[in-house]
């Protein structure tokens, strides 16, 4: 599981965990737990994507993600029509108001432990500001567990987003600093 | 194929790891842009963020503001500071934390 270095994960079983708790009690069984339930993700995990208003462009290249190039399915990710039998809940779109309640009974629907992984910059909070429409980020409504950035993200970039999400690849992102050339002084901070 | 399911069989596990070998088409992906710090003046700053089109790119003093999340990577900025900005190559951005994707990019170019 993708669970930070504090042991509590948000959106995941009731709430956020006292860190006291967390550490000085529980954490040996939250460690125990967090392995057997990464054993038991790490080599089947059933997603069910959510479209919340988008364009559609991250839904193709999700559908790519089952084609022969990719074969998500050697790595042991199946889609699933139904969200009662899903672990990772993977949401496209900005989050329209008119989906709030569908979003949230979505949600409740999965057996838990459950992942929501936000996917494109529409998710993230992008594309569209908040208006009346719109909430404009995923964040808003569900608790999201990994953010997914591009516009769309190739079906590579899906890929290790869900890795990301099954604690089977590191995030490299915090790494990065989107500096080119040469070294500067005091340039990455 | 006979190497998995023989390994699958052995195993008995039928999956494999990612990525299995480097992707080909990687290299053609539009990527979010990087910046170098030298070349960006606060002028440059400001026609980069008056550029964007999904607000990733904000000023704040002498510090440029990069939401890579908010990126589509659309490339206006390599097309209106091209001596500033080079596409940087990272597509696997995934986080866990929505700030990890905030970047602080300094602006160290001279004003004239």
């Amino acid at each position: 599981m993708n669970a930070g270095p504090d042991g509590a994960r948000p959106g995941i079983g009731t709430g956020p965990v006292s860190q006291d708790l967390a550490d000085q009690d529980t954490a040996e069984v939250a460690r125990q737990l967090r392995d057997k339930i990464a054993a038991q993700f790490g080599r089947s995990l059933h997603i069910r994507t959510l479209d919340t208003g988008s364009c559609a462009v991250c839904e193709q290249e999700i559908r790519l993600l089952s084609a022969p190039h990719y074969d998500l399915h050697r790595l042991g990710f199946f889609f699933t029509p139904a969200p009662r039998h899903a672990d990772l809940l993977l949401v496209t779109g900005p989050m329209v108001r008119a989906f709030d309640r569908a979003a949230r009974k979505t949600y409740q629907a999965m057996p838990g432990p459950k992942v929501v992984v936000a996917t494109g910059a529409c998710a993230l909070g992008g594309v569209y500001p908040a208006d009346p429409f719109v909430h404009g980020n995923v964040g808003e409504i569900l608790p999201v567990d990994v953010w997914i950035p591009g516009c769309p993200p190739s079906p590579l970039a899906l890929l290790q987003g869900l890795g990301v999400a099954v604690g089977r690849l590191a995030e490299k992102t915090p790494d990065l600093t989107f500096i080119a050339g040469p070294d500067v002084p005091g340039g990455a901070e | 194929m006979p190497f998995w399911f023989a390994r699958g069989l052995r195993r008995g596990v039928v999956t494999t790891r990612y990525p299995a070998r480097p992707d080909g088409s990687a290299e053609f992906l539009p990527t979010p842009p990087a910046f170098r710090p030298l070349q960006l003046t606060r002028q440059t700053a400001d026609r980069l963020v008056a550029v964007c089109p999904s607000r990733a790119l904000r000023r704040q003093d002498d510090v440029l503001i990069f939401d890579v999340g908010a990126c589509t990577a659309c490339g206006r900025c390599a097309e209106a500071a091209p001596d500033a900005i080079t596409p940087s190559g990272e597509f696997e951005l995934a986080a866990t934390a929505r700030s990890a994707l905030v970047k602080k990019i300094p602006i160290r170019g001279e004003t004239p």
